[in-house]
């Protein structure tokens, strides 16, 4: 057998030199730096994740697998009466976080100028995103109930008359989207917030000088400004409206028509033991969320498209001299 | 930079596929436990005598958090007087049912455990240790069949529940009820609650709608105590069609949850079932602000610890009567199991110590439950049942072991796992949303589509 010819002009080097070299030793920092964290995200998010694509395609509880079914699971979770019903729920979620947006994006704004107390404002609303949110359910859950807190409190200014927090099906809902705005708004906030900070005040003086009142600065700085993060809160509520579970799975058990889809996913896998059905149900839900995301992407490319400006130039100060 | 980051990539997927395939290969090395003549039969074990000397160190696992402190610290003690080296460590988990199932299937949970019931009779010889024959320790034992698959015995009950109705002697009485007078039908039982409604200002029944799981406490009435009839819950009913339909004579599943849809609509329930609260509802019955609630034994000790009053907690048979006869549901609580991937001394100080619990310990009498062993008495708790018939669900023949369970989840009904089936009865009544029959129908039903699809082989 004939040796293989090794070019002259670049000595090969052994793995051990190899390693020695200044590119070796970052490659090494690299791979020892990252092999821990990637192990990680592998093990509790990849690995569950491929697993439950898996399971989804099979009749099975936690530990006993009848059999392959192919694709009856995911047939079942489109023809059943109860999945989709509770993907209707999400609706009221929906219009929830586009409130939630709307109401974060006022207060940050006024939050980020000079107000008496801002500082302990900007504390308050975001206090409740601090809390667990099962224990949030819990607050709500006395806060709410017949004779409580809330009750008592109308009884004061003199409406006595209350409906059924909880049980009332007309408005059960939209209680419980409010409950979970006042948890989620402050996260908003804070992002507002932080995005309106970045905004050049020298855009605010020009504007002054020019007569601007504050609603107009609000629509044609801010706004503009900040839009990239209104978007994506837009994205994580949307997606968060889908799988909404804390407030209906702990203030009210998903009892009185509250039980969204997350509350009938979680019924089937652990009491009816249909793990298969209930995976095939979380593989529609990411691929209902990852069309939704992209059907809000591509609106916003759309939207940057029609206005066929650069935000850029407003931002930089630089006018539209060109 | 891109090649090393792929490449970390690979090597972390390829680590973490080679360590999954050994786990995988791991426990199907251990899981063909099948009965190890090597070892001595719990049956035939004599506690105080056999292996004085066995050195081991046990972990038990259970679900009774509030007594590990307390009655079992007192039992370890106990113990070790006959068996100082075995050290027993209890290990509490709240959320037993769902927690246990996740980690049996690990091998190195630990020593004894409550059985979970979601593993299926057919599996229990993959993760527990064969402990005797059933016909070794039928003649002694009350539920030894319980979790016994194919003639072989895998868990020992730690007590026994009969399922009647927690009530306050006091309301009762001031209603006009005494011990030889208490309701027998589900009519009376609604003059009862109404009796109780006129004539005192406790709320007759209470539902515990709230904490949902309390609910789920219903489905224990629809057995034997219901239909006089042992072999029904585990045997006729998963291959009956439309097996929750109205009997029209007061009895069957039927009359079972018409007595809770009729109680809530003629208001003799709390006001709003959403208010409802399983820790309030305890010193509430015990203070005579309740009349009524629909739970097994295993509450009454619960209820006579919550306050002042403990004589005053009541038991008595479910209002349901069979051809002139009371019959009442008795079925064993969780069974103790032992792990068959531990060593020969523990698999042994394991069964001493599960046999001494049984029958040295008097656990079963100090909760208010049915005895385990025939030859132990009935607590005063139970003293209601005097008379009344206690049947036991036979267990499955072994070629039906799963045609219950799987007709049960596959309806989706999931009788004594899920409550929210008891809960849209409530429901129904108070939004008006819908009629008795309509549940009846949707639960038929759903019942006759999964005996259909799980029907076995003919």
């Amino acid at each position: 057998m004939k040796e293989p010819q090794v070019t002259l002009d670049r000595p090969k080097l052994t793995f051990i030199q190899k390693c020695k070299t200044m590119r070796g030793q970052q490659i090494i920092c690299t791979i020892t730096f990252l092999i821990v964290p990637l192990l990680l995200l592998f093990t509790f998010t990849y690995l569950p994740f491929f697993k439950m694509v898996q399971f989804s395609f099979y009749d099975r509880d936690y530990l006993r697998v009848r059999g392959f079914v192919g694709l009856r699971n995911y047939i079942d979770v489109f023809s059943r009466s109860d999945c989709f019903q509770a993907l209707k729920l999400s609706l009221y979620y929906m219009v929830g976080s586009v409130v939630q947006i709307t109401l974060a994006l006022l207060f940050a704004t006024i939050l980020s100028f000079k107000v008496r107390g801002s500082k302990f404002f900007r504390g308050a609303l975001y206090f409740p995103c601090l809390i667990c949110g099962i224990a949030v359910g819990f607050i709500f859950k006395f806060f709410l109930n017949p004779g409580f807190v809330l009750d008592t409190l109308l009884g004061w200014i003199g409406i006595t008359n209350t409906p059924n927090w909880l049980e009332n099906t007309a408005i059960n809902n939209i209680v419980l989207v409010a409950c979970s705005l006042w948890k989620y708004m402050g996260q908003n906030i804070v992002l507002f917030i932080g995005a309106i900070a970045s905004v050049d005040p020298v855009l605010y003086e020009a504007a002054e000088i020019d007569g601007a009142n504050a609603w107009q600065r609000f629509k044609c700085i801010i706004i503009p400004s900040i839009r990239t993060i209104v978007v994506l809160n837009l994205i994580l509520s949307v997606s968060g409206a889908l799988s909404a579970f804390e407030m209906p799975y702990v203030v009210t058990g998903g009892t009185f028509g509250t039980s969204t889809y997350f509350v009938v996913m979680n019924k089937l896998a652990h009491t009816d033991m249909k793990v298969g059905l209930a995976s095939a149900m979380a593989v529609v839900l990411l691929g209902i969320i990852v069309i939704v995301t992209f059907i809000q992407k591509f609106a916003e490319k759309k939207m940057d498209e029609a206005e066929n400006r650069p935000r850029h130039y407003i931002a930089d100060g630089k006018g539209g001299r060109k | 930079m891109k090649k090393a980051l792929s490449f970390v990539l690979a090597f972390v997927m390829s680590l973490a596929l080679l360590t999954a395939c050994g786990g995988s290969g791991n426990s199907s090395g251990s899981s063909g436990g099948k009965t190890d003549s090597s070892l001595p039969s719990y049956a035939s074990l004599k506690v105080g005598e056999d292996y004085t000397d066995i050195t081991a160190e046990l972990r038990v696992i259970t679900h009774r958090t509030d007594i590990i402190d307390t009655t079992f610290a007192k039992y370890v003690e106990e113990f070790n007087k006959l068996y100082p080296n075995i050290k027993i460590n209890y290990e509490g988990i709240t959320n037993y049912a769902d927690d246990m199932t996740t980690r049996i299937s690990s091998n190195n949970w630990g020593d004894i455990c409550m059985i979970p019931t979601t593993i299926q009779l057919p599996d229990l010889g993959l993760y527990f240790h064969p402990l005797c024959q059933l016909s070794e320790i039928e003649a002694d034992y009350n539920f030894a069949a319980n979790r016994a698959y194919d003639g072989v015995v895998y868990g020992i009950p730690s007590t026994g529940n009969a399922q009647g109705v927690i009530y306050n002697k006091k309301v009762a009485e001031a209603a006009g009820y005494t011990t030889g007078n208490l309701p027998k039908t589900p009519d009376e039982f609604l003059k009862f609650l109404q009796d109780i409604k006129d004539k005192t200002d406790a709320i007759p029944l209470y539902t515990n709608f709230a904490a949902g799981w309390t609910m789920g406490a219903w489905d224990a009435y629809i057995g034997g105590g219901a239909t006089a009839d042992p072999d029904w819950m585990n045997i006729t009913m998963p291959q009956t069609h439309d097996a929750f339909a109205d009997r029209g004579d007061g009895t069957g599943p039927y009359a079972v949850y018409k007595i809770l849809y009729d109680a809530v609509s003629m208001g003799l329930t709390e006001d709003s079932p959403t208010a409802t609260d399983w820790e309030g509802c305890k010193p509430m019955i015990n203070n005579g602000e309740i009349g009524v609630m629909v739970l097994g034994s295993w509450a009454i000790v619960q209820m006579q610890e919550a306050g002042p009053n403990a004589a005053d907690i009541g038991y008595m048979p479910f209002p349901i009567t069979v051809g002139g006869t009371q019959y009442a549901s008795a079925g064993a609580d969780y069974c103790f199991g032992v792990n068959n991937s531990i060593s020969d001394d523990n698999k042994i100080a394991s069964m001493l110590y599960i046999k001494w619990l049984t029958e040295s310990s008097n656990f079963a009498y100090d909760q208010g439950g049915v005895p385990v062993l025939k030859s132990q008495e009935y607590p005063p708790t139970l003293a209601a049942f005097d008379g009344i018939t206690l049947l036991e669900d036979t267990p499955a023949p072994t070629e039906l072991a799963t045609l219950q369970p799987d007709v049960n989840r596959e309806s989706e009904i999931s009788l004594n796992a899920d409550n929210t089936h008891v809960q849209r009865i409530v429901e129904a009544v108070v939004t008006g949303s819908e009629t008795f029959e309509d549940i009846i129908a949707d639960w038929n039903a759903r019942w006759n589509a999964a005996v259909d699809r799980c029907a076995p082989a003919a």
